[in-house]
């Protein structure tokens, strides 16, 4: 993909025209350059055929400049030659001397190690030809009269922060992910794998995991909306995961009383089983080390069971708290402020899927969600889909497919009461981010319509 | 850079590719966000490449390139042909595209006042203004606006021989009031929410919009929404203010006609569509007041083009006539599947020199009735009224769909009456187009823009508009989140 990685040296030599603003302008309190390459390459199959397979590499240089008074302007380049660098520096201090005043700025990251996470060289050096072939590996795995749709992504993100407050921070990361989707003439059925690895990735497995499903959702039923027990596997999960996580534990939400944890932190408004993590160098997850700010990112435990433990913070919110920065910050200009992306709910011993179906008197099982969107954010109501792969479950057995239905259904409600989580656990890509969660069975979630469809 | 994309165009072809077209784009944007008093950000960016897409024994290929150099265009033109062997291993039927007569020309959306020559200072204070006039309202806890100015120049070279330059210029402006008390927290925007007012056009559109002389009866409006009751549950006569029917017509019409999604292109990721290719002319989506159309050339629209990513020109296309399909959203690629007649209608975009062109909206509209809104509400006499979106979800096929607005308000003998909080609607989607009864005519019609719509994998996000006039719709499933 694309001219290989830029490599530290390379990223520091885009970075020095900026940086060198610092120093010829008087009106310059600080500088940070963030370099990024990403370079990657998707190929999308759909009618079990490759329809779409693009290979792409881009190199963005954004320069932050902070003038006297805390005032900052941002602007940010694609191509990165020392020309166009030098001339981004000039316009963002342009930018900053228009600004207002922010006397509570909270100045740039100092120097601080960070860890280093190997980049893989395979998942790097993925060829067109790579990716076709594991298409092919999965669809080989296809029953005849199913279609088979999805997407095998492989690349590399190369991300640098330099800041004139001494930061200066380099770091590869490789990431893989297949996703599919067997539709059939009555039902779908859905996989997904992903991580910093190819190797993580079974295309043969994932096929045979989506025509599982495929098969045993033929001819659902529609069943009457309302309160039911559930089993949630992974994917779906990680969507309520990750909506709670966006909510609820940015700092600058929570700050300005616009989240549940602005009046509830510390609250035990969780059932006991529940631990979310935010660990961006968590083998289970793809994350860098260090944020778009340059601070290095930190383990924040942001649900202790079943306790709102904490919320993470860029250095603006984090200086606002007087606990610093987590290492959660946005790319500048941020009007979000930081966002947990890498929530990972801790396991339990409930063992398998099946073991929490077998655990099931009546309920349903979800395989994941689609569409789903905030209907209320202090309540954290959400409303969306169920799809491919949502069935009736009856004394502990999977009985029969059900239609698709609605769910509407607050996060914190639906959490505060858990009966079992799942020894194993899933990655799944939502919002912005991936997160690695177990299946779940709880006593009670409601749904609000029906489909017409599986 | 043209000269580089004539490289690129060469290279491919020499390397074997059949049909190429290469895009050199070059899009600058620049966002400026205030919250009350403070600066919430200033950024600049600037973006520029080369995107190359061919075909290879009837398998696409692409690849694209920040690097504007000789050898790394040549390389990435060289790389799009090899992706797109490597994608023939694994086909089963080979692409056929619709021809299209090349084009040369070159086009340019019209504006007054250029966005990029307004200086920071003045699109400030504009702001601050608003966030002031805003914040003078008792209990209002935050203020937020926003400016938003994107211009996108172009060059389109086919081995058919197209050479078509285009630059479109966009902005966006708009005023967030919220009011927080305890657990409730209440938004009301102007003149809509999402970035607020979008299109094609320049700085003065963004001025027309006064929003310091408008926030204020926003603010007021957030604030009283706190003490709001709930909208009961319950089957109603809604009235849909055109900005929210905007999003409406978006979910539940425009994504369900794109040809490529009927044609499960889509399907693992945003989803299909509840429509086939055969119920063109044959199904009713709609009572007979509905008329749809894709509408490229509209004036200011935030979807409005002279020619799309393929070099087929802009036009003027029904969707749904007298509430019956008409037809779809297509692109060269697909248009051959109804029919060896049928040609693309212009609709292929992609959001970068790094992306592919996708099958997007552009510009579909809900064609005006009769009347005035007074005259709706009026007629009416009993019901609901609900304008501005807040959230929205529908399934994978786009039948089952779930919104929730900003406010809603009482419809009590013909005129609006109390203010309900955290409205909500769902629905399916024919039913919901059948159960229309009266749509506002065209003094009540306008033309919002959607700068966030989702689509394809790497996810692209396009800039599309709706136009609509507030429309009436019976027995609809009301509620309160």
């Amino acid at each position: 993909m694309g001219d290989g990685p830029l490599g530290a040296d390379a990223m520091a030599r885009l970075a020095e025209p900026a940086l060198a603003l610092r120093g010829r302008d008087g009106e310059v309190e600080g500088v940070e350059v963030v370099v990024r390459r990403a370079a990657q390459g998707v190929a999308r199959f759909a009618n079990s055929q490759l329809i779409q397979h693009v290979d792409t590499e881009t190199v963005d240089v954004s320069i932050r400049v902070v003038a006297r008074g805390g005032r900052v302007g941002v602007v940010g380049v694609t191509g990165g030659e020392p020309g166009e660098v030098a001339a981004a520096a000039a316009d963002a201090l342009a930018v900053a001397r228009l600004a207002p005043e922010d006397l509570e700025f909270p100045g740039l990251a100092p120097a601080a190690p960070v860890r280093t996470i190997p980049a893989d060289p395979r998942t790097l050096a993925a060829s067109p030809a790579d990716r076709a072939a594991a298409v092919a590996a999965l669809l080989a795995e296809v029953p005849a009269d199913v279609d088979a749709a999805g997407a095998y992504e492989t690349g590399g993100l190369e991300l640098g922060v330099f800041t004139s407050a001494g930061q200066a921070v380099t770091s590869l990361l490789s990431h893989a992910a297949l996703t599919t989707v067997l539709s059939g003439p009555s039902s779908s059925g859905y996989a997904e794998a992903g991580g910093r690895s190819v190797a993580e990735i079974d295309p043969a497995a994932l096929g045979r995991r989506a025509r599982g499903k495929v098969l045993a959702g033929v001819d659902p039923v529609e069943v009457d909306p309302g309160t039911w027990a559930v089993v949630l596997e992974p994917p779906a999960t990680g969507t309520l995961v990750q909506f709670l996580a966006y909510l609820g534990f940015s700092g600058r939400a929570q700050q300005e009383g616009r989240a549940f944890t602005s009046e509830r932190l510390g609250e035990a408004a969780l059932d006991p089983a529940i631990t979310i993590v935010d660990d961006a160098l968590d083998a289970g997850t793809v994350g860098l080390p260090f944020d778009a700010e340059g601070t290095p990112k930190q383990r924040v435990e942001l649900v202790r069971d079943g306790v709102l433990h904490a919320v993470v913070h860029d250095r603006a919110t984090g200086a606002h708290a007087g606990t610093g920065s987590t290492g959660h910050g946005l790319p500048a200009p941020n009007t979000w402020g930081p966002m947990a992306v890498n929530p990972l709910l801790r396991a339990g011993d409930g063992g398998s899927v099946d073991d929490l179906v077998a655990g099931c008197e009546r309920g349903l099982l979800v395989t994941r969600f689609h569409y789903t969107n905030v209907v209320e954010p202090i309540e954290t109501v959400l409303t969306g889909m169920t799809r491919d792969g949502t069935f009736l479950v009856e004394d502990g057995r999977v009985t029969r497919a059900v239609r698709n239905l609605r769910f509407t259904q607050s996060v914190l409600g639906a959490l505060a009461a858990v009966e079992s989580l799942s020894t194993e656990t899933g990655y799944a890509s939502e919002l912005f981010s991936g997160s690695r969660s177990p299946a779940l069975r709880l006593p009670a979630f409601t749904f609000s319509s029906t489909t017409t469809f599986g | 850079m043209d000269e580089l994309a004539r490289l690129a165009l060469d290279e491919a072809v020499s390397a074997g590719a059949g049909y190429t077209d290469v895009r050199a784009v070059r899009e600058e944007t620049e966002s400026v966000a205030v919250q009350d008093q403070r600066l919430d950000g200033v950024e600049r960016r600037s973006t520029r490449g080369i995107g190359i897409r061919v075909l290879v024994d009837g398998s696409w290929g692409f690849a694209a390139t920040a690097r504007l150099t000789r050898p790394a265009v040549l390389n990435a033109a060289r790389r799009a042909v090899e992706v797109a062997r490597a994608s023939a291993t694994v086909q089963r039927s080979p692409v056929r595209l619709a021809p299209v007569a090349p084009v040369r020309d070159t086009y340019a959306t019209p504006f007054a006042v250029d966005p990029f020559g307004v200086g920071l200072d003045d699109k400030l204070a504009l702001l601050f203004a608003a966030t002031a006039a805003a914040k003078q309202v008792r209990g209002l806890t935050l203020a937020r606006a926003s400016t938003d100015a994107w211009r996108t120049t172009k060059r389109f070279l086919s081995s058919d021989g197209a050479d078509i330059s285009q630059t479109i210029v966009q902005v966006a402006g708009g005023v967030e009031c919220t009011a927080v008390d305890g657990s409730e927290v209440q938004t009301r925007s102007f003149p809509n929410s999402f970035r607020g007012y979008c299109g094609t056009g320049g700085w003065e559109d963004v001025t027309a919009l006064d929003l310091a002389a408008r926030a204020p009866g926003y603010a007021e409006e957030a604030v009283a929404l706190l003490s709001a009751p709930h909208l009961p549950a319950g089957p109603q006569t809604l009235v849909l203010a055109g900005d929210q029917l905007a999003l409406q017509v978006h979910e539940s019409v425009g994504h369900p006609t794109e040809l490529d999604r009927i044609l499960g292109y889509e399907a693992a990721y945003a989803g299909t569509s509840f429509l086939t290719p055969d119920d063109a002319g044959r199904l009713r989506y709609g009572s007979p007041l509905v008329n749809l159309t894709l509408d490229t050339t509209t004036p200011r629209a935030l979807g409005t083009y002279a020619y799309d990513d393929e070099g087929v020109p802009a036009g003027r296309h029904p969707l749904v006539v007298d509430g019956l399909l008409a037809g779809f959203l297509t692109s060269r690629e697909t248009a051959p599947t109804l029919g060896s007649e049928a040609r693309s209608n212009g609709t292929m975009r992609a959001d970068s020199w790094e992306s592919i062109p996708l099958i997007r909206m552009t510009n579909i509209h809900l064609e005006p009735g009769e009347g005035t809104l007074e005259e709706l509400l009026s007629d009416t006499g009993e019901g609901v009224f609900l304008t501005t979106n807040r959230s929205w979800s529908i399934d994978d096929k786009r039948v089952n769909f779930a919104f929730g607005c900003e406010v809603a308000y009482e419809i009590r003998n013909g005129r609006l009456g109390r203010r309900y909080r955290n409205p909500t609607y769902s629905g399916r989607t024919t039913e919901f187009w059948g159960s229309c009864d009266a749509i506002a005519g065209p003094a009540a019609w306008q033309v919002y823009g959607t700068p966030n719509c989702g689509k394809g994998q790497p996810p692209q996000t396009a800039r599309v508009a709706h136009g609509a006039a507030p429309a009436r719709f019976r027995d609809v499933q009301v509620g309160s989140a």
